[in-house]
């Protein structure tokens, strides 16, 4: 079976238990979003999902095997990640950047292929990101930034997509964009799992959203019946109702 | 002319390497040195002794220590820079030198240097291995450093490092002899230096260099933050693991040879950068030209300086690197990158 899954994942931190038998599970074809307070859990879920971090319990399984079985290569070139940091220390240019993601198909010391330029050039462009490529990375906006991060997963052309808080620094328009980019990739067959605070911006796209609570998968389901008004009252501790005013607004591009 | 940097550096290497064979406060100098070389090559006949036994068996072997010592030193510095996504790791920040300084005491005044000319850098790789090893356990936390703790246990234990060599070096004090040779080995310097040491500096240069170089994606990808080296195929605490162990068997050999060389790692990865950008796989040529470009004048200007000075080539490289620094401390304070 072609998909990534959480098994009775739970995972201590310390002294901390951040996930308590959490199961969840990724197919191509669908966008999940993932949501829940801060400190949650989503950001941990992630890291093992991508093999990260070692589960003291459950375990994470690609494509029916479990994720520590795969090779490093073998796995980057079938799960991309976009981790919510995406802060580099050095004065890289974001095609350089961006050209990591290559790293997985490329041998050792092999140099870049033409294969290679042209997925490079793909993830900028579906990015929007061509025109500040070859700029340094500090000089670039929070959001530029996360672009350039964004693309260099779309780079890896894995098939599963896993992104930590990826609007976080985007302006509206690129935000948007950015959703409707994971819902084509999505409708062409990718696997995409977003854990965003965004919930106006994501559920509406999305095929399924995963609530987590305190550790646990409280509800995994369609976006309206997961965000039902006593699910986000469980989850986030607030009120919520549809709208007939002025706010929210329903953006679109 | 990015692409083509590292071949000029390699050009002026060769000038530098030339000057310091010619140039010393005695003879022989230019002449004689273009003499030596030609008969060297068999272009013409015989060739003054003197000259020959100076040139040959004195200043070759020195000029190769510092070159290869600075490139390894250079080298070592950029590996622990991306290694700990830290533009302030070099080898004399987080104690490795001060490791491999320490080690390499032990052996000079306990005169179990006189056994082997391997013992020093033996011991001096010991020393380094366990100092580094000591700031992985600090400073980490599962595999991953925070800066302020990556630099707190680095001046923690060049500091404990320090002052435990200065007690061993002390206890040589009764011994004229040895505890002037280890105070000046310490200082940093190139006198006496052998074909032994040459062949070693450069041993070690090649062994560790060699196993660093084509990694250069790999060095790329760990100044990325853990969990994104990871999702695009590299296991970082293992990559650093063994990157860093390589950058400590470049500092302790070249530590063991020419004694303590200050800001060479940390200043030298940032002047290449400046050159040539981040990226490794021409970061990494160029700053190990860069370093032994430093190293070759920096022993030049010893050896031309008045006797009287008796200048230590770490004092010089210290005297050049701290003002250097503290440009570019200037330089990211105005928003550019360290």
């Amino acid at each position: 079976m072609r998909n990534l899954a959480a098994n009775m994942l739970s995972v201590q931190l310390g002294s901390r238990t951040v996930l308590h038998g959490v199961s969840m599970n990724l197919a191509p074809g669908e966008l999940v979003l993932l949501a829940g307070r801060n400190g949650a859990g989503k950001s941990t879920l992630l890291r093992c999902l991508i093999g990260a971090l070692e589960p003291n319990a459950g375990s994470a399984q690609l494509h029916g095997q479990l994720i520590s079985s795969w090779s490093d290569p073998d796995r980057a070139r079938e799960v991309a990640f976009v981790p919510q940091d995406t802060d580099v220390p050095f004065d890289f240019t974001g095609r350089e950047l961006v050209t990591m993601g290559r790293h997985p198909h490329r041998r050792r010391s092999e140099s870049m292929r033409p294969e290679d330029t042209a997925a490079v050039d793909r993830a900028l462009n579906l990015l929007d990101a061509s025109s500040f490529a070859d700029r340094s990375v500090m000089t670039l906006s929070g959001g530029e930034q996360r672009r350039i991060a964004v693309a260099r997963s779309l780079a890896t052309e894995a098939g599963l997509l896993l992104l930590d808080e990826p609007t976080n620094n985007l302006d509206l328009e690129h935000a948007l964009q950015l959703v409707k980019l994971l819902r084509s990739l999505a409708d062409e067959g990718h696997g995409v799992l977003v854990a965003s605070h965004d919930i106006n911006l994501f559920a509406p796209h999305s095929d399924r959203v995963v609530l987590l609570h305190e550790g646990r998968a409280l509800v995994d389901a369609p976006p309206q019946e997961a965000l039902a008004a006593e699910h986000i009252e469980t989850v986030f501790g607030v009120q919520s109702r549809t709208p007939s005013q002025f706010f929210p607004r329903e953006f679109t591009l | 002319m990015r692409k083509k940097l590292p071949l000029l550096l390699f050009v002026v290497l060769l000038l530098v390497a030339v000057m310091h064979l010619a140039f010393a406060r005695e003879e022989p100098g230019l002449g004689s040195l273009f003499d030596w070389l030609f008969a060297w090559t068999g272009a013409t006949g015989d060739v003054d002794q003197i000259d020959e036994f100076v040139f040959g068996a004195i200043r070759t072997p020195r000029m190769l220590v510092a070159a290869f010592g600075g490139a390894a030193l250079a080298l070592a510095g950029t590996v622990m820079q991306a290694s700990f996504r830290n533009p302030l790791a070099s080898p004399d920040i987080i104690g490795t030198a001060a490791g491999a300084a320490f080690g390499g005491a032990l052996v000079i005044v306990f005169k179990l240097a006189d056994m082997s000319v391997f013992a020093t850098p033996i011991a001096a790789l010991f020393g380094a291995v366990g100092v580094t090893w000591l700031v992985f356990v600090l400073a980490g936390s599962h595999g991953r450093f925070s800066v302020a703790n990556l630099l707190l246990a680095g001046i923690a234990l060049n500091t404990l490092f320090g002052a435990v060599t200065s007690f061993v070096v002390t206890l040589s004090f009764d011994n004229y002899t040895a505890s002037s040779r280890v105070l000046f080995w310490l200082m940093g310097g190139l006198d006496a230096r052998t074909w032994e040491h040459a062949w070693i500096t450069a041993g070690g240069f090649f062994l560790f260099g060699l196993m660093v170089w084509p990694r250069a994606r790999e060095l790329d990808l760990l100044t990325l933050r853990d969990d994104s080296a990871h999702s695009l195929g590299v296991d970082a605490p293992r990559a650093r693991r063994s990157l860093v162990w390589c950058a400590c068997g470049l500092t302790a050999t070249t530590v063991a040879n020419s004694g303590g060389i200050a800001f060479v790692g940390l200043i030298v990865p940032h002047l290449a950068r400046l050159m040539v950008g981040p990226a490794h796989r021409l970061l990494l040529p160029t700053a190990a030209l860069l370093g032994a470009i430093s190293m070759v004048v920096s022993d030049l200007g010893c050896r031309v300086s008045p006797a009287s000075w008796n200048l230590r080539l770490g004092v010089v490289t210290a005297i050049a690197g701290a003002p250097y620094f503290l440009y570019l401390l200037s330089r990211q304070r105005r928003g550019a990158a360290l």
